[in-house]
């Protein structure tokens, strides 16, 4: 049972502009990839990745409208609703990994190459944002021991264009054993596209509108699979999202209305 | 053995998935359709779109579930494209439609049957959103309108899905079978709410809502119980069913199938192919054939 606990908030971060890390007083251990609902009392419920997984439990949040903006309005000290940590959460068993995260989804990714890297594994990261001061955990994954690549849209870090570009190069000389990606889902569509080519397994963490968060409502349910994001998921393997005509394509409104992603058809 | 056929509508076992459990899309419907369900009912869904209350909507409590969904759909049009995937499920597809006027309700089913539902089952009960609760499912008189009306309207099964947030259930139940229903769910969630003591607030965003799971058991059973007595139409029991001895106590109460929600979180999908075993294994232990043998003897 996945009961309402009102926590502390212990510690803000600014990561850059537009997104924070709170360092919550919570001390349970999370699998990467899997969630939080965060609760603002009075205001709305709203998913978020778990960015730190051992100790006091962290979420790495990128603000957009009205709930973020909220969230971002609080000090530490502040008081936030968690029900989790949720869902299924990465499965790593290679050796030789590749992380592809885009903006606010190398949130999950961070921690998933510290503690891959603290278990000797060998972690490539590549890194997009729309700008290099938007890039996040590029440092935090360095620490670690990790390899980072970067990109950026107006080319002001690392290589002038996105990820999956970065990525293309990259596998034309090297190969790796797992892949795991989270950012916008037409990123994640065409990381799929890419190392299926090469061969190699891929997971990817997918954001829908969540209600329940507890696979009881029915609102996150992928069409043509029938699996539910918040319980099944949120991360995926390659060939159960490759079943579903909705992955890369569309999502769903809290009326469960379908919105087409670039807004096309 | 565990065939059983309600007003018409042939189930291969007594397990029917609650409206608003999952019911939100076809894909989510034919997951529960596979996974052993007699029959399907869909989320509720009105003539035009609706969003619904702000998180939280569901909430896990002590006691079981509470939820404050608020009606969320994409409006009826939308909405019949995901029957149409439900129904490649091979087991009857039941719509349920809410309004906020009478004529709301026959205009919801009429699309609905032509997606190809086997039946409408009329929300007169949900308690999150008002007016569609308060109005409808605690007025005889109304309930009564409803029911004609959508039964003018369509030439499919239609069933009352009633709420216990009245004085008296049977009343409305009798209502119902006069204005041409032919079967009746009872009961819809409980109203209720919780508060957090530290953020010093209701959890819910809508801040009340129904009560669900175990512990409506008791009151949903006394239901089922009253109305079977009173009403030829027959009953569906839900509220809390989550092993095959519930299931059992239901139809021993006078229902004719069991319909499965908050179980679902509990047990698993599975659920419902879990329940159907244990009713089996119960009438295969006490020697009875079918299902029918055991309807209704807690009536005598
Ligand atoms: C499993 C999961 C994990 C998540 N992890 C994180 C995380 O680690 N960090 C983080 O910042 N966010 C995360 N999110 C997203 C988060 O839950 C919110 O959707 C997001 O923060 C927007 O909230 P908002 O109310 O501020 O913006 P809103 O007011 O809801 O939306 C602002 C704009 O964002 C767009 N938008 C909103 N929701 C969606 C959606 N579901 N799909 C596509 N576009 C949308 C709309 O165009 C809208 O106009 C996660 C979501 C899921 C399902
Ligand atoms: C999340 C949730 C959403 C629900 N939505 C609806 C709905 O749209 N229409 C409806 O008639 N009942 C709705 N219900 C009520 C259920 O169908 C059922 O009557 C109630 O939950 C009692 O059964 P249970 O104890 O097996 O869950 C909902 C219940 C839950 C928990
Ligand atoms: S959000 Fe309710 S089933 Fe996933």
């Amino acid at each position: 049972m996945h009961e309402m606990q009102v926590v502390k908030i212990k510690k803000i971060i600014k990561e850059t502009k537009r997104i924070k890390t709170f360092i919550l007083d919570l001390d349970v251990s999370a699998i990467p990839g899997q969630f939080v609902m965060v609760w603002l009392p009075g205001v709305d419920e709203k998913p978020m990745s778990v960015s730190y997984t051992k100790g006091d439990l962290g979420i790495t949040v990128l603000r957009l409208g009205d709930f973020t903006r909220r969230l971002f309005e609080l000090s530490p000290g502040d008081m936030l609703g968690i029900r989790g940590p949720m869902g299924r959460g990465f499965k790593v068993y290679g050796d030789k990994l590749l992380l592809v995260g885009g903006g606010v989804g190398v949130a999950p990714l961070a921690p998933l190459a510290e503690e891959a890297l603290a278990e000797g594994k060998e972690v490539t990261a590549i890194i997009g944002a729309i700008t290099k001061s938007e890039l996040l955990f590029v440092d935090r994954i360095e620490k670690a021991g990790g390899r980072v690549l970067i990109s950026t849209d107006d080319g002001s870090a690392g290589k002038k264009g996105f990820t999956t570009d970065v990525l293309r190069e990259l596998l034309e000389e090297e190969t790796f054993d797992q892949c795991f990606t989270c950012g916008p889902e037409i990123m994640m569509a065409k990381v799929l596209d890419i190392t299926r080519e090469k061969k190699i397994p891929t997971q990817a963490s997918l954001h829908r509108y969540f209600k329940c968060g507890i696979g009881i409502c029915g609102q996150c349910v992928l069409d043509g699979i029938g699996l539910r994001v918040c319980k099944e998921g949120p991360t995926f393997r390659d060939k159960e999202l490759r079943k579903s005509p909705e992955f890369g394509r569309y999502w769903r409104n809290a009326a469960g209305q379908k919105i087409y992603f670039g807004g096309k058809k | 053995m565990l065939d059983v056929e309600f007003a018409g509508l042939k189930l291969n076992n007594p397990t029917v998935l609650a409206s608003g459990i999952l019911g939100t899309t076809g894909a989510a419907l034919l997951r529960v359709a596979r996974n052993g369900a007699g029959a399907v009912v869909a989320k509720s869904c009105g003539i035009v779109p609706r969003e619904g209350h702000p998180n939280p909507t569901v909430i896990e409590i002590e006691q079981g579930i509470l939820n404050a969904v608020g009606l969320s759909n994409p409006g009826v049009e939308e909405f019949a494209k995901e029957i149409k995937i439900a129904l490649q499920g091979g087991v009857p597809v039941i719509a349920s439609v809410y309004g906020f006027r009478v004529e709301d309700y026959a205009a919801a089913a009429r699309i609905l049957a032509d997606a190809g539902v086997a039946a409408i089952e009329l929300n007169l009960s949900c308690p999150n959103v008002e007016k569609v609760g308060a109005l409808f499912g605690a007025d005889a008189e109304l309930a009564l309108e409803v029911v004609r009306e959508v039964k003018r309207a369509v030439s499919l099964p239609v069933f009352a899905k009633l709420t216990a947030n009245v004085g008296d259930i049977v009343e409305i139940a009798k209502a119902c079978e006069e204005g041409g229903a032919d079967g009746v769910t009872a009961i819809n969630t409980l109203k209720a709410m919780a508060i957090d003591i530290r953020a010093k607030t209701p959890l819910l965003g809508n801040k009340v809502g129904g009560l669900s799971g175990p512990c409506i058991k008791p009151i949903a059973l006394r239901c089922v119980y009253e109305i079977a007595q009173e009403v030829d139409i027959p009953v569906m029991g839900c509220g809390g069913v989550t092993t095959g001895k519930d299931a059992v106590e239901y139809l021993m109460a006078g229902a004719q199938a069991v319909q499965i929600g908050t179980g679902v979180l509990t047990r698993g999908l599975s659920v419902f192919r879990k329940v159907a075993l244990e009713i089996q294994e119960f009438l295969e232990e006490r020697g009875y054939s079918c299902v029918d043998d055991i309807v209704g003897l807690a009536l005598k």
